[in-house]
């Protein structure tokens, strides 16, 4: 597992997937064939530099703070097959099911390294990144509740 | 031909409603009981995809139901039909027993009534605003069944007429799709005057209404006689005819069409995308019902037959579950059972719907989730494994999530599986029309209420723009359609000032 040495270290690494992930949609929205999947895309890589702004802001001294409140984990994604990214005509269920994934991937990150963290203010950053991972994959769970699973 | 308060208030006041007003005093009108329908004996029902349920109701039935409406100032009833039919006036042409009347009253605004009163969701839409229910907390007029029965009387008496027509303009106009939003929508624009051609890509007409929705429901003939109307009234149709392929909409306009009205539907199946879901056996309610509805593959000969099995499973909780799993039982499933992730308060299904499959024995497992499908050696399904769900506290949105119930897996046995979970937009038209703007979901970007499309001659509606609706929201696109089309071409091609 991967050792962090400061606060900082810790936010920097989280930054960086941020971008990473920003960076894998907007690469998706280039090759996508209709207007409408790249705009979708471009739209999730928008979302991803917010979150990137977000810790950015943290990292500048911005205080956080980690909420009581459980997110609730639909757990859509879990059952559902990966999506196949090379293809180029993506649909939006598949979009949807291919955003659950990673940012199901990316709490089970932060949560792990929140349980393996042996100081508290790691533990409290890690638990933070995990929540907030968690409320995106809900939102996007809430999506693909609401419009894709229309009859059931 | 919308209508004005004024109109309608006026209309009240003709001498022939004043007298039906005096006639019955009004705590006599709402001591009568809402009339039931009656049905086809369950046992009897269920041995052929083609006997209704819903027998109608007779003449003295249908004058009494009419009896009890209150034939209000303000008739709340019609807010609630996305087609404006002006309902007490029909009605009360019921009461009178003047049922030839009541049915010209119905095509005045709709093209389907004899559709619309079989498979509208009349409880959540007219009935809900009734004056009975609204006020007294009662089982509302049955604006439904008597839909119903005055459209059934027209087309059983053989004398059916045709609403007036405008002089012809000349004017060329194309409907792609001859589901209710286009066949609404073709009404309307003959009523006006236009020259109309509805391309079908099927070679049935009528779109969901013959493929989707089963005869024990809505029977092809009666379909074919709304068509039929139509075709009095001059519109023209075109079957096995996909445009976008044997034709574009460029082609089109060479052949001077001047405008265009898609209602190309949502007939791209949704699958849930869970592992084992490629395996033979396992199908869309698309596929299930079109090769019942429209292929007669209920039929021992059928040169297209539909696998059947001893034990059917249907996902999902909607009308097209209801309609596939009661398909099912008719093609002799021992157990044909709805797995609904959701209970069943929460089933977008009607009521009515519901109430008739627990009738014909089917057996509903709610709160019950498919997660992976299990095949034998041939690739063939044989179990489903599935999750109990629970209910998760209201979100912001006040809905209640369902949510997986660790541990509860357990495995269930299926012949054959019928995934009806929802449905996307046809894709053809929004992916090979340039220019024409389309949302994330596939669906044709409109301007709300005018129906007109990034490309100005191009208009749409019905589950194109929707994504999945009733017909009667499909319809009452195809007429605001129809209005607004008529604006575009007559300032455009017609020259005439016209208010708007």
């Amino acid at each position: 597992m991967k050792e962090f040495n400061s606060i900082e270290d810790i936010l920097d690494f989280a930054i960086n997937e941020e971008q990473m992930a920003a960076d894998f949609y907007t690469e998706l929205a280039g090759k996508m064939k209709h207007q409408e999947m790249k705009d979708t895309f471009e739209q999730y890589a928008l979302e991803e530099l917010g979150h990137r702004a977000k810790l950015e802001a943290v990292k500048n001294g911005k205080k956080y703070q980690v909420s009581e409140t459980k997110i609730t984990d639909m757990k859509i994604g879990d059952y559902l097959v990966d999506v196949d990214v090379d293809k180029t005509n993506i649909t939006y269920q598949e979009a949807l099911i291919l955003a659950m994934k990673k940012e199901k991937i990316a709490f089970r990150l932060y949560n792990d390294l929140a349980s393996a963290s042996l100081d508290e203010p790691s533990k409290k950053l890690f638990l933070m990144l995990a929540m907030e991972e968690a409320k995106h994959k809900l939102r996007f769970e809430v999506e693909y509740d609401s419009n894709i699973l229309t009859e059931n | 031909m919308e209508r004005s308060e004024e109109y309608i208030k006026n209309e009240r006041k003709q001498e022939w409603r004043v007298e039906l007003q005096k006639m019955t005093k009004a705590k006599d009108r709402m001591s009568i009981e809402r009339v039931q329908m009656t049905e086809m004996a369950p046992e009897e029902r269920i041995k052929s995809q083609r006997v209704e349920v819903n027998v109608g109701l007779t003449k003295e039935e249908a004058i009494l139901e009419a009896k009890r409406c209150m034939d209000c100032v303000n008739p709340t009833c019609m807010e609630g039909c996305p087609v404006s039919i002006n309902i007490p006036k029909f009605i009360k042409y019921i009461e009178r027993g003047d049922i030839l009347e009541a049915a010209s009253v119905l095509k005045e605004t709709s093209a389907l009534p004899a559709v619309c009163g079989r498979v509208c969701p009349q409880e959540v839409q007219c009935e809900q605003k009734c004056f009975y229910v609204e006020k007294l907390n009662l089982p509302s007029v049955a604006i439904g069944h008597l839909e119903r029965f005055a459209a059934d009387f027209e087309r059983e008496s053989g004398v059916i007429s045709v609403p007036k027509l405008a002089e012809p303009n000349g004017v060329k106009v194309a409907v792609i799709g001859s589901g209710p939003s286009g066949l609404s929508f073709a009404g309307d624009m003959a009523k006006l005057g236009y020259d109309v051609t509805v391309f079908e890509a099927l070679h049935e007409i009528g779109g969901v209404l013959k493929y989707g929705i089963p005869e024990f429901r809505l029977p092809n003939a009666v379909v074919d006689v709304e068509i039929e109307s139509l075709r009095k009234m001059g519109v023209e149709f075109i079957t096995n005819y996909i445009v976008g392929q044997t034709a574009s909409l460029d082609d089109l306009k060479k052949e001077g069409y001047k405008a265009f009205y898609v209602g190309s539907g949502a007939g791209l199946p949704r699958f849930m995308n869970i592992p084992g879901e490629n395996s033979n056996g396992i199908m869309s309610s698309n596929e299930y019902l079109t090769r019942v509805n429209l292929m007669g593959a209920d039929s021992e000969e059928s040169d297209t037959p539909v696998l059947r099995g001893k034990n059917v499973v249907v996902v999902g909780g909607g009308n097209t579950a209801m309609d596939s799993v009661r398909t099912a039982k008719r093609l002799g499933a021992e157990r044909a059972i709805i797995v609904y992730r959701r209970s069943e308060e929460e089933m977008p299904a009607r009521v009515e719907e519901v109430h008739h499959a627990k009738q014909e024995g089917i057996e509903f497992l709610t709160l019950t989730n498919p997660i992976e499908y299990i095949a034998d050696e041939n690739s063939r399904v044989k179990q489903i494994k599935v999750q109990k769900m629970e209910l998760g506290e209201p979100d912001a949105s006040g809905r209640r999530r369902p949510i997986p119930m660790e541990g509860s897996e357990y495995m269930i046995e299926a012949t054959v599986v019928v995934v009806a979970v929802g449905v996307s937009p046809n894709p053809l038209i929004p992916n090979s029309v340039e220019g024409l703007e389309v949302s994330k979901w596939g669906t044709i970007e409109v301007v709300k209420d005018k129906m007109q499309s990034s490309i100005p001659e191009v208009f749409a509606g019905g589950d194109i723009v929707r994504g999945g609706a009733t017909v009667i929201l499909a319809m009452g696109d195809g007429r605001k359609a129809a209005a607004n089309m008529d604006i575009y071409l007559k300032e455009k091609y017609l020259s005439k000032k016209v208010e708007l």
